[in-house]
């Protein structure tokens, strides 16, 4: 499959879940650290012989650390923004319209954006403020501040079966489970005894979820049974970045780490990493497995390059 | 600066597993506030769809002038030569592939089905379309081109293809309305099919008859039309629209032939007035309200509309002129057939989720002044908002050609106006008792976004009451 070269640090990607050559990728200038950001949405075509073609991209005025596709509308795009803000873009509008809405009461950087997938009507985002924040398309203010870590939150996922839970991975070594109709937290998982980067639900379990740290390890959990994890996966040879599980297998999780590496697992096998891919050369901290096409895999990472392939191929093969 | 160097730390911290357990009281923030689904509904009666790529748009629409039979500027000119230039206009316009066009569709309305078939597949050769390209007639009558254009747009809604040509054609000059030959006597039994051989004159009549529509509301449509007409002629409007073609013109009595350019419609008449129509006789009946000044004009045309896929216009950078939101054809009673655009109108609103109210510019087919003006009446519409630019009474009504020469009208009008003007519906009546409509969107006007969604049944009865 064809790589894109983008022109910052690569940060997230996301694959669109109404077309499925379509992937969204958030980048951001000097590693994040300082300077501009760009979301670009790209078409890679059928046949792997042509290049990617990239149909719009958004800048901002500080990196983007995540992106997420709106489930209602298929040209809508919410990016969570390094100076605190949440900007939607609209594909369907000239870039002078856009972003559509500028969404600034994030104090520090946000660092996830994640759209019900349930109901979608509603997104939330997760900020090294310590909190979680949930929005709607119609409100310019949020509608809710969840404010209950006490560090960095580096990642807010929704739950595919229940439109008003969420679970929210923070740098203090929690992970809580919120219910949107509760007046606080419903559940803290004290997971790793390191800071916690990422964590995502089972698709076809509502109760389990994994969760990835500095700790080098990825650990899955049953929120019924929380004292002990389900699995623990070692492997990843520095702290792991990003992990989701895959919307076709119940066991299948997908993780990339800063050991550069993204790698395949099946946690209820003996030997659970099924495929490790070192195409990157360096931090690989972006992974996003395709809703619509089964095995398909897209990654970034700080190499400024974005891979799309299918799972048992080499990313890198042309 | 600072900034910088936070996130150096915090990063950084990823890279050097210490535990980073800061113990701030972690305060619990509790709100009251949860998202719920608004039920009210949103103000704007239509929503976009969710899949907004998916939309069938309109990326280019040209048009010849319009001119008359037998005495106009196209009088020498072959029914090919006229398509030709249009359908090669949508494609040098755009700079289009002309492989990439998945089907042309050419509504054509009195010429013998194969042999203009043929003709059309000769015209998409001359305008350079390689023979991949594959294209067919359609015959719905008077609403033809219209019918064209809305069969590319529900081909490409159901993926046989993404981009194709829907247009249509007429040589009055060539092809003329005649009546049939033969006749099955089993139409003496039913009376309705017998009403499909009535000559249109005589359904206009019907219409002015049975639904009380005077000589003089006639007249003083087609006084509207023509300077309507001419105004946005003289305002130079049509140069948007009309393909200028070059052709050839036999002068009569001597037989010399002379190279012209056609670019303008030749049926306007600036100067018609009440008193001069008034005094025209009924054309149709002795007693009749219908006469040439107040139907529509024999004519020559051609036009053409390129579709395809937003996703694809977007992606290749072309302006989107328009969107083709809904279709319907309708049946109605053929002694009155000039009432279709009163049925069909609101069917086609309808199953685009929208109202009458909802729509800023109309384009309704003068076939006769009296069904024009019925349906005008019928449907209580604002007359400064329909067929703002004349109809078919002064530039014609080149059968196969009208639907598709509407939707250039109607959507370079709608550019004009801006986002003000952001609906539009086509209609005419046809021939045998039907008409024919379709609603345009403006490709640039999108909802504000909104969570709101419609309450599909909104029953406040009791169950008791059903």
């Amino acid at each position: 499959m064809p790589v894109f070269k983008t022109p910052f640090n690569g940060y997230a990607v996301k694959f669109s879940p109404f077309y499925e050559s379509r992937l969204a990728v958030a980048t951001s200038q000097n590693f994040g650290i300082l300077g501009n950001g760009r979301v670009h949405v790209l078409d890679f075509p059928p046949t792997p012989s042509t290049p990617i073609a990239e149909i719009a991209s958004f800048d901002t005025a500080d990196g983007v650390y995540d992106v997420t596709w709106s489930e209602s509308h298929d040209s809508l795009l919410v990016a969570a923004v390094a100076d605190g803000s949440v900007k939607l873009f609209d594909l369907s509008l000239p870039p002078s319209s856009n972003p559509v809405r500028s969404l600034h009461e994030h104090t520090r950087e946000v660092h996830s954006v994640d759209y019900n997938p349930t109901r979608r009507d509603s997104f939330i985002s997760s900020s090294w403020d310590d909190t979680v924040k949930l929005w709607t398309l119609d409100r310019p203010t949020s509608v809710r501040t969840f404010k209950e870590h006490a560090y960095c939150v580096y990642s807010a996922v929704w739950n595919p079966r229940h439109a008003d839970v969420f679970a929210s991975a923070s740098g203090d070594c929690t992970v809580r489970i919120w219910d949107v109709r509760e007046p606080g937290s419903t559940m803290i998982l004290p997971a790793h005894e390191f800071e916690i980067l990422s964590c995502d639900w089972n698709k076809y379990d509502d109760c389990g979820i994994v969760t990835a740290s500095v700790d080098k390890s990825i650990k899955v959990w049953d929120v019924r049974s929380f004292r002990v994890p389900a699995a623990v996966l070692n492997g990843h040879g520095y702290a792991v970045r990003k992990v989701k599980f895959s919307p076709h297998r119940q066991n299948l999780i997908a993780s990339c780490s800063y050991d550069m590496t993204v790698c395949l697992w099946d946690y209820m096998l003996e030997d659970a990493l099924v495929g490790r891919y070192d195409h990157h050369s360096e931090f690989a901290v972006g992974v996003d497995m395709s809703v619509l096409v089964e095995g398909l895999l897209a990654s970034t990472g700080w190499d400024e390059l974005v891979y799309v392939w299918q799972h048992g191929t080499d990313p890198r093969a042309p | 600066m600072e900034k910088a160097i936070n996130r150096q730390r915090v990063l950084l911290e990823h890279l050097r597993p210490t535990s980073s357990v800061s113990s701030h009281s972690s305060q619990t923030h509790e709100s009251s506030l949860s998202a719920s689904i608004c039920l009210a509904g949103g103000s704007a009666a239509y929503h976009r769809a969710a899949a907004f790529g998916d939309d069938v748009v309109i990326v280019a629409a040209y048009r010849t002038a319009i001119c008359k039979a037998k005495r106009g500027g196209f009088k020498d000119t072959l029914p090919d030569d006229l398509l030709a230039p249009v359908l090669k206009a949508v494609i040098e316009k755009t700079n289009l592939n002309p492989s990439e066009v998945g089907d042309i569709v050419v509504g054509t309305v009195l010429a013998p089905g194969s042999q203009r078939a043929t003709e059309c597949r000769m015209a998409a050769f001359y305008a350079g379309f390689p023979e991949t390209v594959p294209l067919r007639t359609v015959n719905r009558q008077c609403s033809s081109g219209l019918q064209a254009v809305a069969d590319v747009a529900a081909h490409i809604k159901a993926g046989f293809y993404e981009i194709g040509i829907g247009a249509g054609l007429e040589s009055m000059t060539v092809n003329q309305i005649g009546s049939t030959r033969q006749v099955n006597p089993k139409v003496q039994i039913f009376e309705q099919a017998r009403d499909c051989l009535l000559p249109m004159g005589i359904t206009s009549e019907n219409v002015a008859q049975r639904y009380g529509v005077t000589r003089q509301e006639q007249d003083q449509a087609a006084v509207e039309s023509h300077r309507r007409a001419a105004a946005a002629t003289a305002s130079g409007k049509f140069k948007d629209e009309i393909i200028p073609v070059s052709t050839k013109i036999v002068e009569p009595g001597t037989g010399v032939e002379k190279p012209v350019i056609i670019s303008v419609d030749d049926g306007i008449r600036p100067n018609t007035n009440i008193a001069d129509l008034a005094k025209l006789k009924p054309a149709f009946k002795k007693d009749g309200t219908s006469t040439a000044g107040n139907s529509s004009q024999v004519s020559d045309g051609a036009a053409a509309v390129l579709l395809m896929k937003r996703s694809l216009a977007m992606q290749k950078g072309l302006p989107i002129l328009g969107v083709f939101r809904s279709f319907a054809a309708v049946g109605v009673d053929p002694a009155v057939m000039g009432v279709g655009p009163a049925v069909a109108i609101p069917a086609a609103v309808k199953s685009a989720g929208l109202e009458l109210d909802d729509i800023d510019l109309f384009e309704i087919n003068e076939a006769f002044a009296s069904q024009f003006v019925y349906c005008q009446k019928k449907l209580e519409l604002d007359p400064e908002k329909v067929n703002v630019n004349g109809g078919a009474m002064a530039f014609g009504h080149p059968l196969g050609a009208t639907g598709a020469r509407c939707v250039a009208t109607l959507l370079h009008e709608m550019k004009r106006r801006g986002k003000d003007c952001r609906f539009g519906v086509i209609s005419m009546c046809i021939g045998s008792g039907m008409g024919a409509a379709a609603v345009f969107e403006r490709g640039d006007c999108v909802d504000e976004l909104c969570n709101a969604r419609v309450v599909q049944s909104n029953n406040l009865l009791s169950k008791d009451v059903q």
